[in-house]
């Protein structure tokens, strides 16, 4: 139809932010909560909003969201196949 | 004196393992063979051998076991077993059978997988351990595609032949030669038999628990006699149990086979009483199994055998294992007594001398006890056992002397006395929907025979008093009476953990009374105040008389105010204020404006909105929140009693002449009804002409409907308010509405001017089949009368026909509500059983059984909806107004400094919290100890608000989700959107979001357009009509195609309109058309399409379905647009709204905003978007719907949050059901509670499960305390402690 960019789904008033966890970070977060990365909830590889961050099965994903209780909350979500 | 511990040390389950029994298993387990058909001999003596033999146990009361020696009441029972002639499939486990046929070979038993792919896939299967804890299903799943795939054994090379399976228990294997054989159960059983350990784990089975060839039984297990216990009828007659009738079959077919086989008889008949034999058991385990008939009772009942004693609602799980019976339980009538307090419920003596309550003698009571113990369990307060300290029970009901009983009553008994005023009662009424329909209440022990309850407390229950019955539970041990006081009790269950706002507050009569004692004209003399106040045990001051002459009179509003506390402070509205005010300081006519200065009401009614329950920021929920629940129970309380008292002073009722209005009324509205007729006349005229305008998306006849029906309830609309001008606060119909004590103004309405239009499936009464509503009105006539409308009104009485279809209308409310309880009680329990295990943990995170996390902090703020204030943990405003009343003066804080102070604060509040406290210290201009003491405090109030550790809050959020589902309403109609598109909300939409249905009933989108094209109505347009799916069957006038012979050619006669809606050209069209060997052309409206070979009228039907089918323009599954304008904050402009949704191709679209497009089809943004935009879409659903219109609900948003997080914990969509979050779950016996009960059980067996026990629904099946809650903590106490010398008068620990 156009030769328009693709859209990046991270802009949609719907998808909070995403963003990819380094090694370190992610060992941080897993500490924290004293867990193995599989207790943590779940990202598919193939969601659109992990692959436009590209994030690859192991990683870990932290989403910042916008919270209407708490203004920001933090999540994270451990990228599946 | 020695304490005698009588608390057994508690054995825990801690888990189940499910397994298949082996052969020699059942037999070690086995008392007896049964090799008898037969039961009792004609004596009643159970035939040894048969299946009543004593060593299985026995039912007669005296006799003893002959295994163990107990009698019926201590013996566990025992099982048997019956030899089978030859090995038998067990029926639910034909499947995995034929699975693990196919997958292996049929000679050396081996897998049909070569070396290496077994060596991959248990690397695999460690990886995945590893990783994720657990082996996934696809995997094994995976695992035995492979396999099947093998022609050959790579093991033994042997070719491998096609099994079939046949329902229930067949296996044929295809031959070489063609053709098929029936695999015998022997044959199968030595197939599995080969088939080696380590081959069955890759598989996902446990062989060291359920060997495959255990599925195929041996030796069948014989229940004990406890299980399939005979009943002796009143005649005398025996009755043997289902189960036992079936093991008559099986035994009597296999004795017949035995001796067939041992006799050497011919083949035929060995196979078919093997057949026979295979029927029988495979009936006795399931009798509902498809493909072979029921076994059958003598009467033609089907039998009720092993698998039905444990599926469906009335089986062994949900009858007996999830739901127990109780002792210590009443249940009788309710009835209403506002003389009680709010948290006292009134018991029959008969009922108090029913339940007892355990109480340990001790030196202080000891005489009271004694005096129990006389009186005797006939007369009131009296005691009906004593158990000594050996254990041994007294019933005193026996006992002839029971003085000497009391004469030696010592400390260390325990005597069960007569409930008596001030014990704990636990009082719950069904349906119990939400945590606050079990509420623990004080016992009053009263005359007669129903169970009392204060007013104020219906609301919670639902409860009514048109015959409602309700149960109340005695709690026995000191623990669970603590528990009960502290946690259960009337004044913790004040707010409502669904929106953070009381839910006990004054109702009804009250809210009326409450009106009239604070109205400015009501004056009271000293010996009423005195009456007032003696019944709240008033013994302050009295305050100076309002007036002195003639004589001294005080007003209700002093009344009101002595129940205030001193320093309290409050504002707000009155419900019967309708006035738009735009500062509260403004004067209000009707005495509106509710001000509280230092505990004194200044001004304003007392009603609904200050002291009545669910409204949020009332005066009475200040009360509760800022002076604790203990205060604002006691507040209500007085205040009950004081309102009740002054109404029965009073006095008040509503007289039928009140419901009269003056003639010009009446006049005015025949006049509104007459004038909406004949607007109404030109509707139908215009229908008839044809000129209607066509409602988007609605037939001509539905547009009519439409149209009339808007016309018409804004005529009843205009009558209800001119009814409503009639009637001033001294009609006592409208004091109730207007002060929210009972009824609408669309009730006054209805009685007193017009009733209006009756609905049926949303419509006018529909004309039927024969074209009329009531033989009392003409063919097709469409006239308000005929299809429904009602002139008259209750007071004038209903004519014949409108009566009718009053009742009509009235018969489908009936429907609907029965409906309706059926489909949210479903969903409720869906709720249940998908969020039931979660809790908050320590660390403030909510997690599952195995510790997944599912919300990083409980509601993202970590505040329980239940202590906080409608949601937000810290009302900044009333705290800083309250601290700024305390006067502390000073220079205003800077924003510099004040910066400074909240960021110490920085990691203990929420950033929103913040924000608020910056903002709102800032315009109040707080000195900087104020604003220093406003942040302490909101600490504080932040951290008492948190949610306490073991908190269940799925259930919370289950229930707070479903308890308003079934106060929604099924099908809401709305008049006023005749131009809106039809969403489906309410109820429906709901379960449609929980579902997580593949399409929601009604795709919608809403597509916001880039800022070039939002301005510009026509570009917005454009955009819109070139998004409509268009084929060329949807431009076509007639219904067909033609197809002209003569030219060879496929004719379509096009509707110019569409086209033009649809801005659609020739051009364009003949574009679309791209048929090869065809040429097409548009002459005179008509589109041919002509072929080039000479086609027979077969060949050009084809071409011309072919040609209707031809996609023109458009994105596949938009079929209908608006151009709506939106005057929103962050988007001002055109944008398109449409019917069907496919946002993938919709945000391609240039012109299209696609960040502000939104479709409401979940899945659609769940592969668009990816998980986390589908949470919010999920929240953002779900919220409408409770907000919305049929909604007006007011739930927490943290409840849904949990929910939507729930349903997006794996990454993928889940439904709250037993194909999602319900069927992942890790426990079999919380699956088998739910829905599929056999087969899961099958399955956990099979694959040798292991169930922790770790949810809630497990622990209630096994009987134990839930890991939840309270249950979650124990109480332990050194006994050096409870040993310390006792000459110190420290605390008891009672």
């Amino acid at each position: 139809m156009s030769e328009r960019k693709r859209f990046n789904v991270l802009e949609h008033n719907l998808v909070p932010e995403h963003k990819l966890l380094t090694k370190e970070e992610a060992d941080e977060v897993l500490r924290k909560y004293r867990v193995k990365p599989y207790q943590l909830p779940k990202i598919k590889a193939s969601d659109p909003a992990a692959q436009a961050i590209g994030a690859k099965p192991g990683d870990i994903v932290m989403v910042v969201r916008k919270s209407s209780r708490a203004g920001i909350a933090y999540a994270y979500r451990y990228v599946t196949e | 004196m020695a304490m005698s511990v009588t608390e057994e040390v508690g054995r825990q389950i801690s888990a189940i393992k499910f397994g298949i029994l082996s052969p020699s298993d059942i037999r070690k387990m086995s008392v007896v063979e049964i090799e008898t058909a037969d039961t009792y001999d004609e004596d009643g003596v159970p035939i040894p051998g048969g299946l009543m033999d004593g060593r299985l146990g026995t039912l007669e009361p005296r006799q003893r076991c002959r295994t163990c020696g107990n009698t019926a009441a201590t013996c566990p029972g025992h099982f048997g077993h019956i030899e089978l002639a030859v090995p038998v499939v067990h029926v639910g486990f034909a499947k995995i059978i034929h699975e693990l046929l196919t997958v292996t070979c049929r000679d050396c038993g081996r897998i049909l997988l070569p070396d290496e792919k077994i060596q991959e896939f248990k690397e695999q299967m460690e990886a995945y351990r590893e990783s994720s804890g657990e082996i996934p299903k696809t995997f094994f799943e995976h695992v035995k595609r492979e396999a099947k795939k093998n022609p050959d054994c790579p093991h033994c090379g042997r070719p491998q032949y096609p099994i079939q399976y046949l329902k229930p228990t067949t296996f044929q294997e295809s031959l070489e030669t063609g053709g098929s054989i029936t695999l015998e159960a022997a044959q199968i059983r030595t197939r599995l038999e080969r088939i080696p350990d380590e081959d069955l784990r890759l598989l996902g089975y446990d062989p060291t628990s359920a060997r495959p060839e255990w599925m195929v039984l041996q030796v069948l297990p014989v229940p004990p006699v406890y299980v399939r216990p005979s009943i002796t009828l009143e005649s005398g007659i025996r009755s043997e149990d289902d189960l036992t009738h079936k093991l008559v079959d099986i035994v009597r077919i296999n004795q017949r086979l035995r001796e067939c086989i041992e006799s050497g008889a011919p083949t035929l008949i060995k196979e078919e009483l093997s057949e026979l034999l295979q029927y029988h058991v495979t009936t006795y385990l399931d009798n509902e199994t498809s493909g072979i008939p029921p076994s059958r009772h003598r009467s033609g009942r089907a039998l009720k055998t092993l698998s039905q004693r444990l599926k469906g609602k009335e089986g062994r799980f949900r009858m007996n294992l999830s739901g127990k019976r109780v002792d210590f339980s009443a249940r009788t009538v309710i009835s209403p007594d506002p003389n009680l307090n709010v948290d006292e419920v009134g018991v029959p003596i008969e009922v108090a001398k029913k339940l007892t309550i355990p109480e340990k003698v001790t030196a202080w009571n000891l005489e009271e006890m004694k005096e129990l113990v006389k009186n005797g369990p006939e007369n009131y307060p009296g005691a009906v056992y004593v158990i000594r300290p050996d254990g041994r029970r007294v019933r005193l009901e026996f006992v002839a002397e029971r003085q000497k009983i009391a004469e030696d009553l010592k400390p260390g008994f325990i005597v069960e006395r007569h409930l008596k005023d001030g014990d704990i009662a636990i009082f719950n009424r069904q349906p119990s929907l939400h945590r606050m329909s079990i509420i623990a209440h004080r016992v009053r022990v009263l005359p007669f025979k129903t169970f009392r309850l204060h007013l104020a407390v219906c609301l919670p229950y639902n409860a009514d008093f048109d015959g409602d019955e309700m149960n109340l539970h005695i709690p026995q041990t000191e623990e669970a009476q603590a528990e009960a006081r502290l946690l259960m009790q009337v004044q913790n269950q004040i707010v409502s953990p669904r929106y953070g706002a009381p839910i006990i507050g004054a109702t009804r009569d009250f809210l009326t009374a409450s009106y009239l004692l604070t109205r400015n004209d009501t004056f009271l003399t000293k010996s009423e105040v005195g009456r007032l106040l003696a019944e709240m045990d008033y013994d302050g001051e009295i305050p100076p008389p309002i007036r002195s002459h003639p004589e001294p009179l005080w007003s209700g509003k002093q009344i009101f105010s002595l129940l205030l506390p001193k320093d309290f402070n409050f504002i707000g509205k009155a419900s019967i204020c309708k006035h738009r005010h735009t500062t509260l300081d403004e004067e209000c006519p009707v005495d509106g404006i509710v001000e509280v200065r230092d505990g004194v009401l200044r001004r304003g009614i007392i009603d609904r909105n200050s002291i009545g329950a669910e409204r949020p920021d009332s005066l009475y929920h200040r009360i509760v929140k800022e002076y604790g629940s203990a205060f604002a129970q006691d507040f209500l309380n007085k205040l009950c009693r004081i309102l009740n008292s002054f109404i029965n002073m009073r006095g008040f009722s509503y007289a039928i002449d009140e419901l009269e209005i003056p003639k010009e009324a009446e006049e005015k509205i025949g006049a509104i009804l007459e004038e909406a007729e004949g607007s109404t006349r030109r509707l139908i005229e215009a229908y008839r002409l044809g000129a209607l305008q066509r409602v988007p998306g609605k037939s001509l006849e539905e547009s009519l409907d439409l149209h009339i029906m808007n016309e018409l309830s804004k005529a009843r609309e205009r009558c209800d308010r001119i009814a409503e001008s009639c009637f001033g606060m001294d009609n006592q119909g409208a004091i109730m509405t207007r002060v929210g004590a009972r009824g609408t103004a669309l009730n006054i309405g209805h009685m007193t001017a017009c009733l209006g239009q009756q609905h049926v499936r949303g419509s006018r009464i529909p004309l039927g089949y024969r074209g009329r509503t009531l033989s009392h009105f003409d063919w097709g006539d469409q006239s308000p009368s005929a299809r429904g409308f009602i002139k008259s009104s209750f007071h004038k009485g209903l004519s014949l026909t409108e009566f009718f279809f009053h009742a009509m209308g009235g018969r489908e409310g009936l429907v609907d509500t029965a409906v309706r309880t059926q489909q949210s009680g479903y969903m409720q329990r869906r709720l249940i059983h998908a969020l039931g295990f979660l809790k908050v943990e320590y660390d403030g995170t909510v997690r599952d059984t195995d510790g997944n996390i599912v919300q990083f902090k409980y509601g993202e703020d970590g505040v329980d909806p239940a202590k906080s204030d409608h949601g937000k943990a810290v009302n900044v405003q009333r705290l800083v107004d309250r601290i700024k009343g305390r006067g502390t003066r000073g220079k205003p804080i800077t924003p510099e400094s004040l910066e400074e102070e909240l960021k110490a604060f920085e990691d203990r509040l929420p950033p929103l919290l913040i924000e608020e406290l910056r903002s709102t210290i800032l315009s109040a201009q707080l000195s900087s100890s104020a604003a220093k003491a406003v942040i302490d405090k909101a600490v504080e109030e932040y951290e008492i608000a948190q949610v306490e550790p073991g908190e269940a809050s799925g259930i919370v959020a289950a229930q707070s989700i479903g308890e308003p589902g079934t106060q929604m309403t099924l099908r809401v109609f709305h008049f006023a959107g005749v131009r809106e598109m039809d969403v489906t909300i309410g109820l429906p939409r709901l379960i449609e979001i929980v579902d997580a249905r593949r399409r929601p009933s009604r795709p919608i989108m809403t597509i916001r357009l880039d800022e070039e094209h939002r301005k510009d109505r026509e570009k917005a347009l454009r955009i819109a009509q070139d998004m409509v799916h268009t084929k060329v069957k949807d431009l076509m006038k007639t219904a067909q195609y033609s197809v002209n012979l003569e030219e060879n050619s496929v004719w379509v006669e096009l509707d110019e309109e569409a086209m033009k809606a649809r801005g659609i050209t020739y051009e364009q069209l003949m574009e679309a058309i791209q048929i090869p060997r065809t040429s097409v052309s548009i002459e005179g409206g008509i589109l041919k399409i002509k072929s080039q070979d000479i086609m027979e009228e077969g060949g050009l039907r084809k071409l011309g379905t072919r040609v209707v089918n031809c996609y023109v323009k458009g994105i596949p599954g938009i079929n209908r647009t608006q151009v709506v304008w939106e005057d929103g904050e962050d988007y001002k402009g055109w944008f398109i709204q449409t019917d069907g949704s496919n946002l993938a191709k919709v945000i391609q679209i240039p012109g299209v905003d696609p960040s502000k497009t939104y479709t409401n089809d979940l899945y659609e943004i769940q592969e668009v978007l990816g998980i986390e935009a589908a949470r919010n879409a999920i929240i953002k659903e779900a919220k409408e719907v409770f907000e919305g219109t049929g909604g007006g609900m007011d739930v927490d948003i943290r409840h849904i949050m949990l929910v939507a997080d729930i349903m997006t914990q794996t990454g993928e969509l889940r439904q709250i059901g037993r194909h999602g979050v319900s069927g992942e779950k890790t426990s079999t016996l919380a699956k088998a509670a739910f829905e599929i009960t056999v087969p899961n059980i099958v399955k956990a067996s099979a694959s040798g499960d292991i169930d922790e026990l770790k949810g809630v629904t497990e622990n209630i099946i096994v009987g134990q305390d839930m890991p939840i809650g309270t249950g979650l903590v124990d109480i332990y106490m050194s006994p050096s402690g409870m040993m310390a010398p006792s000459d110190e008068k420290s605390e008891e620990i009672g």
